[in-house]
């Protein structure tokens, strides 16, 4: 008889614990980087978009944050697990963590993924890539302002489409504001992750004339602190890195991916995520210019950030007609620009850059 | 365009200074009979180590000592294992190895994208007021001319000293040398000590001089180059020299040219260092007979002591 009753409590009291968890049970989020965090940089901006989640909706959410995560095997096991173990949402900060994602995505509809910078999609899967172009092609602008030597270099990993845009609207940006520029030379590391010839590099680029360096997705902040030794400027995709040239920091552009995600995540939490394409600009608070260098005139840093005012309002696209190849033909006829799908997917570059699309 | 060679042939010198001392290191080990692939990671592990140090204490010679010692702790365990347990040396190389990196990693986690200012650049009295060729080889920091020193001491002891004969033999044949009174396991262990020392300068100048930061994975893959120049240089120091000069001014020429906007592709540019180090290795290498004389005959074996 006691031990009925003692099985009527049991069941009685872990029915009302399930009630309670469930009542309470948060939003969970799996959050995967593929570096290790550090102070800036790619895998720190995402971090910081994790932590702007946490901030907001505090209690509500449970963010299990996974850096340093390499892609393969390792991340596919950590996905599947947290899938398994029933989190809502998983934010995957790697183009390679792409495929793995997808599957899981078709293996639990009610899973719901952010992918950053791929380009697949499901009504599960959403892609969110930031225009990176907007902010460097009003780094370019302050690039054309400073240089004396009219000789600009750029430092980029491998010739994607995402690059090549970026690119090309830096260079656009410096035409815009230096009618004399030379030819823009262009080194290609093809390595995403290779400090020592990141550095080489910018050393490379100023032992033939370069006074500004643009660091294009770079791996580390080394091209910036070579740089500042070799006291040239410095220019930058990501995060502000002031810290490692003070006096040479000329612009970067700088990621803000709290406004977005925050957005995702309210859309899960109501139940309507959406799997779309989300390519998030300075219009969605995602992208800006920061670290401004005290080299620039009042009037030039104004000409600067009203150019980002025109680009957030959408009255000025960096991507407008008439733009010639390097190859000299017509990629831009005048009077159009160039929409999203064709920036996604660009294959050439403006004239005035010396080098060719490696194939 | 001078100056531009000047980047090139000066610059060649530092990027090739990691690669000599730690081929200079495995080239000793594996002299002595003993393959070590675990070069890449005691680069890391040290490279790791130095880092904080030479950033906690602002000294470059405390971070070099530091890094040093971490990379003959590594190898320690190697020996443990290879001369100990009489492990298979490629597994336990790799499985060490691993372990190296992985170290490296979790120990550098809060240092990640940290920088340190670089050592100063020597420039030799005299010397280096020779137009170009003075900026060239007079010019440089002061691990690169002890790396120059180190390419003739490894050499001098290998081909001048009684020790550096009785190494051989042990790498030839450790049974007839230890017939003859030798003691192939003591001197296997010091070669290996060696080779972790020198792949932790060299994992140290890469952290504190080269680059000079520290991120997870900045050795890049040069341990395995290392590795690779002790093999296509036949084992002679000089020849090892060779390659990883030649291997440090083409991976810079290939930069050089691209910024000048020569079309070659960015791929080959690549490439080429390895392709061309390969090949001018092996063309001075191409004598077969005296290639089979310097391989060590029992690299790779593992020696059990007669009891």
């Amino acid at each position: 008889m006691r031990h009925w009753i003692r099985t009527a409590l049991t069941t009685a009291a872990l029915g009302v614990a399930l009630t309670v968890s469930a009542k309470a049970d948060p939003f969970k989020i799996g959050y995967l980087l593929p570096n290790p965090v550090g102070e800036l940089g790619w895998s720190y901006e995402l971090d910081r978009g994790g932590r702007a989640i946490a901030e907001k909706f505090g209690d509500q959410v449970e963010i299990q944050f996974v850096n340093s995560l390499g892609e393969g095997p390792d991340a596919t096991r950590v996905m599947n697990k947290m899938a398994a173990d029933g989190v809502d949402m998983l934010v995957l900060g790697s183009f390679g963590y792409q495929q793995d994602g997808m599957k899981l995505a078709k293996r639990y509809p009610k899973l719901s993924v952010v992918h950053i910078g791929g380009y697949m999609n499901a009504p599960n899967f959403s892609t969110l890539t930031p225009r990176h172009y907007e902010a460097a092609y009003l780094c370019g602008m302050a690039a054309g302002m400073v240089t004396k030597s009219e000789t600009l270099g750029v430092i980029a990993a491998f010739p994607l489409p995402e690059v090549l845009n970026v690119m090309n609207a830096y260079v656009l940006g410096a035409q815009s504001t230096n009618a004399n520029l030379k030819p823009v030379k262009v080194i290609w590391l093809n390595s995403w992750f290779d400090p020592a010839m990141e550095k080489a590099s910018t050393e490379s680029l100023a032992s033939q004339g370069t006074d500004v360096v643009f660091s294009l997705f770079p791996g580390t902040p080394g091209p910036m602190a070579a740089a500042e030794q070799l006291g040239i400027y410095g220019t930058v995709t990501h995060s502000d890195n002031s810290k490692f040239a003070p006096t040479k920091h000329l612009c970067a552009g700088q990621l803000n991916f709290g406004p977005v995600m925050i957005q995702k995540v309210e859309e899960a939490m109501a139940g309507n995520f959406k799997g779309d394409d989300v390519f998030a600009g300075i219009a969605d608070n995602a992208v800006s210019v920061a670290g401004l260098s005290k080299d620039l005139s009042d009037e030039q840093r104004a000409q600067i950030l009203a150019r980002q005012d025109e680009m957030g309002a959408g009255t000025f696209k960096p991507f407008t007609g008439p733009i010639t190849s390097n190859e000299d033909k017509e990629a831009v006829p005048a009077g159009t620009s160039l929409d999203d799908g064709a920036i996604k997917g660009m294959n050439f570059l403006v004239k005035g850059i010396d080098t060719t699309i490696p194939k | 365009m001078m100056d531009a060679l000047i980047f090139v042939l000066a610059g060649a010198f530092a990027t090739a200074t990691p690669l000599l001392l730690a081929a200079l290191g495995e080239l000793v080990v594996e002299k002595s009979g003993v393959l070590n692939l675990s070069v890449e990671g005691m680069m890391a592990l040290s490279a790791a180590i130095a880092f904080m140090v030479t950033l906690q204490t602002g000294s470059h010679l405390v971070g070099f000592v530091a890094g040093g010692l971490s990379g003959a702790l590594l190898a320690t365990v190697f020996a443990v294992l290879v001369l100990g347990f009489m492990a298979n040396q490629v597994a336990a190389g790799l499985a060490v190895g691993i372990l190296g990196l992985g170290l490296s990693g979790l120990l550098g986690r809060s240092f990640e994208g940290m920088t340190l200012p670089g050592l100063g650049k020597i420039a030799l009295p005299g010397l280096s007021d020779i137009p170009v060729l003075g900026r060239i080889l007079f010019t440089q920091d002061v691990v690169v001319y002890a790396a120059i020193a180190a390419t003739a001491l490894v050499a001098w002891f290998l081909y001048r000293t009684k020790a550096g004969l009785t190494l051989r033999v042990i790498g030839e044949n450790p049974n007839t040398a230890h017939a003859l009174g030798m003691r192939p396991v003591g001197v296997r262990f010091l070669a290996i000590l060696f080779g972790g020392v020198m792949a932790g300068f060299a994992g140290a100048y890469a952290s504190t001089v080269l680059t000079p930061l520290w991120s997870q994975d900045m050795i890049a893959g040069r341990g395995w180059i290392a590795v690779a120049l002790v093999v296509f240089g036949t084992w002679r120091p000089g020849r090892v020299a060779v390659g990883a000069y030649l291997f440090g001014a083409v991976s810079l020429l290939g930069l050089a040219l691209q910024a000048m906007g020569i079309g070659i592709p960015a791929q080959i540019m690549t490439c080429l260092p390895y392709v061309l180090t390969i090949v001018v290795l092996v063309a001075i290498s191409a004598d077969k007979v005296r290639v089979r004389l310097n391989a060590p005959a029992a690299l790779g074996e593992s020696y059990r002591p007669a009891s």
